[in-house]
């Protein structure tokens, strides 16, 4: 008798275990990645759209541009789903691996190789073959989203770093406000001029080059010709003589104002009316050409120009840093042909040219980039034109999380602990046997 | 001689269960079926699966082959972050277990003096305790301001140029520990109960025999709360070496710090799984913190013999 219930204890937690795993089993997909939906073509086909893209300005212009392409035809319907910018990439990981994903994702440049390699997103070569459509895009942006030579993914956006600065603290310095720094010389020159000292410290600092968004990987491309930290053949060039003289250059803005001037300015450093620009703690400052609406919100009487990122010496080039967001289909995705004709609609030039206009944002597609109405905006013209001489690099597969060995040397050189050379020299060994332990 | 090298075995004769009781047996089965199947389908199984999964190359979507040790074999060998994730989560532990404890026990004391006004005290020390998540780390973010922070201000009012907290890698790891320190309220209610449940003839024997406070505190008091000091260190040693959130919150997206400094062990783990999608790997070094966590678990109930006092014995 007590076997018999054990039987029954047991079929019970059998049930429900089958229940749980059918519960996360895959629905069926057909292997040629066709929909699996049979019932002709009168159906309906519903597509998930995931960004991140949740805000009061950015969302209401996603969402317009989606349904601008449901009314445009009666086959698809796309529906815009929000996650929030920590959360969508862990939740396309597991709906891919739970074999249910969104038909359409936004993901970043860096890792579409890393998810083609994964079998995370759909391989769109078949596509691009009956209508090819690579051109509209920027061949630097292009790069990005291939793996093997197939393309996994479109490019929507990008963005590019330039040089603001405030015009009046340039009156007030004696300095042309209609003639920016040009080389890092004149930016030591102008910014020493713009430094304003009082007693308890700087009232206003003319420039920091690690304030604002153009970190040290970016500089690093700025004085060394443009180059990143891999070459085409993915070997890891890090510790080069332009390099060490970059990082060396630096650390003497650093030793110039005192770490903890920078230390405890930058920890003071908030965003809207507490941005350092736009209070007008920070007379010049790198941001992306985005940056100009928050100026437009919070600081509406600065008076403002934006120059290239200063290049090392005349002639070096102006090199700046970019990234950005591309469209991909998830691998698995029900309805690939459908995804497929919206993601091109996406970044076809009606939808990017309305994006570029509302946003200001350096859209991939070049004809919607330069389009006149949206380059009315001097400031974002000014970022498309820089689109020129902005950098966007794809991470080479071997080196992946080669971020987390590179910091803490430069962290390094910023306290004192290692010199330029030594911490170049560390970086390259620590990425060289991450990517030798990867092969 | 030879007759019986068996005895049989008298059969214990089970008594029939009645209709009633098997159905009692059955729905006890039935009301205790959801715990099962958390136990068995949330717990047990991802852990079983986890332990597989460090022997393969696990990525999520693409692949599942086993590897056999590799996974293990590169932790130990050849991966630098491995043992300055881990060297940066002892450190935290190490420190932030004695201190906690310590403090908790010492607000315990206090607020077990009996003065007016002393629930009021209790409500305020606790209340830290109450509050969690990611709105505190951003509290903490502005309290640990090295110019306009409270911290920095209250040091300079005694003379000390307080440090760049979160971006001198120095001061980094002590100013999270620091943190943990203002919530020790939800150990302090733990120790304030059983303080309270020390019988006062104790002291007061103690007392007739002259001796000190400290006298009093050491040979009294300490011993008598000694079961819920073991308890907690042990579940802070454990919680310690699950910090996570302090490390993704409280750096630039994650990135652990100032020279990574704040690389937490489960910080570099999860950038493993989610990140670089090395789900196999990651899992391994899920399962080396869960042996170092029950090696030291086990030490810290060894030791327990010699210090934890039980007044109703052992068992």
């Amino acid at each position: 008798m007590r076997k018999k219930s054990l039987f029954y204890a047991f079929s019970l937690l059998s049930i429900s275990f089958i229940l749980i795993l059918t519960a996360c089993t895959p629905q069926s997909r057909s292997a040629s990645g066709t929909p699996t939906a049979v019932s002709g073509e009168s159906e309906k086909v519903t597509l998930d759209f995931w960004t991140f893209w949740g805000s009061e300005t950015r969302r209401p212009i996603i969402e317009k541009i989606i349904e601008d392409f449901n009314q445009s035809q009666d086959r698809i319907t796309v529906k815009h789903t929000y996650l929030p910018f920590g959360d969508i990439w862990t939740k396309n990981l597991a709906s891919i691996a739970a074999g249910n994903p969104a038909d359409v994702i936004i993901n970043d440049y860096a890792d579409v190789n890393l998810r083609a390699s994964k079998n995370q997103n759909t391989d769109l070569s078949t596509y691009l073959a009956e209508n090819n459509i690579e051109n509209r895009f920027y061949p630097e942006l292009w790069k990005n989203v291939l793996y093997e030579d197939k393309a996994y993914a479109l490019p929507f956006n990008t963005d590019t770093r330039l040089l603001y600065y405030n015009k009046k603290a340039f009156q007030e310095a004696g300095l042309d406000p209609e003639q920016p720094p040009q080389t890092w010389a004149e930016l030591e020159e102008y910014a020493q001029k713009l430094d304003k000292k009082s007693a308890n410290g700087y009232d206003q600092v003319g420039f920091y080059p690690l304030w604002g968004d153009f970190g040290v990987d970016s500089w690093l491309i700025n004085g060394d010709n443009g180059n990143g930290y891999f070459n085409e053949n993915n070997e890891a060039v890090i510790n080069t003589p332009d390099k060490a003289y970059t990082l060396t250059w630096l650390k003497s803005w650093q030793d110039r104002l005192g770490k903890q001037t920078v230390d405890a300015m930058k920890a003071d450093f908030g965003s809207g009316v507490s941005d350092p620009f736009i209070s007008g703690k920070v007379a010049m400052y790198i941001q992306t050409g985005t940056y100009n609406t928050q100026i437009q919100e919070f600081g509406q009487d600065l008076d403002i120009g934006v120059a290239q990122i200063p290049e090392r010496e005349a002639g070096s080039g102006h090199f700046s840093s970019g990234g950005g967001f591309v469209v991909e289909i998830p691998k698995g995705a029900k309805h690939p042909d459908e995804a497929w004709e919206f993601i091109n609609y996406l970044t076809d030039v009606d939808a990017q040219k309305y994006w570029a206009i509302k946003n200001f944002d350096n859209v991939a597609n070049i004809e919607a980039a330069e389009d006149p109405e949206a380059n009315e905006n001097a400031i974002y013209k000014a970022s498309v034109d820089n689109l020129a001489d902005t950098k966007v690099f794809q991470v080479p597969l071997s080196a992946s999380g080669y971020k987390d060995l590179i910091n803490p040397h430069m962290d390094a050189v910023f306290l004192g602990q290692e010199t330029p050379e030594q911490a170049l020299a560390a970086a390259e060994k620590d990425v060289q046997a991450l990517i030798e332990k990867n092969k | 001689m030879t007759k019986t090298l068996r005895t049989p075995v008298p059969k214990i004769k089970r008594k029939k269960l009645s209709r009633l009781a098997r159905r009692e047996e059955l729905q006890g089965y039935l009301f205790i079926l959801p715990w099962l199947v958390g136990l068995f389908g949330i717990t047990l199984f991802p852990m079983l699966f986890s332990l597989y999964g460090s022997f393969t190359d696990y990525d999520v979507t693409s692949r599942m082959n086993i590897v056999g040790l590799r996974n293990y074999v590169t932790l130990f060998t050849n991966d630098p972050l491995f043992w300055k994730s881990l060297y940066n989560t002892l450190y935290y532990v190490a420190l932030m277990v004695p201190l906690t404890t310590i403090g908790s026990i010492l607000l315990a004391l206090m607020l077990n003096e009996r003065i007016a006004g002393m629930r009021v005290f209790r409500t305020i020390y606790y209340l830290p305790a109450v509050l969690s998540g990611v709105g505190v780390y951003f509290l903490w973010i502005q309290l640990l301001n090295p110019s306009t922070g409270l911290i920095n201000t209250l040091l300079g009012w005694i003379g000390i140029a307080g440090p760049a907290w979160l971006s001198d890698p120095m001061w980094t790891k002590p100013a999270i520990i620091m943190m943990k320190m203002w919530s020790v309220g939800g150990g302090m209610l733990l120790y304030l109960a059983s303080l309270q449940g020390v019988p006062a003839q104790l002291y007061e024997s103690a007392k007739l025999d002259g001796a000190s406070a400290f006298r009093r505190f050491w040979h009294i008091t300490l011993p008598m709360i000694s079961p819920v000091i073991f308890f907690d260190v042990v579940t802070s040693f454990i919680g310690g070496f699950q910090i996570f959130q302090e490390g993704y919150v409280m750096t630039d997206s994650g990135n652990g710090g100032p020279m990574g400094s704040l690389l937490f062990y489960n910080l570099y783990m999860w950038n493993q799984a989610f990140k670089l999608f090395n789900m196999g790997y990651a899992m391994a070094m899920a399962w080396v913190l869960f042996v170092i966590v029950l090696i030291l678990t086990l030490i810290n109930l060894r030791m327990s013999k010699r210090w934890v006092y039980y007044e109703g014995g052992e068992d």
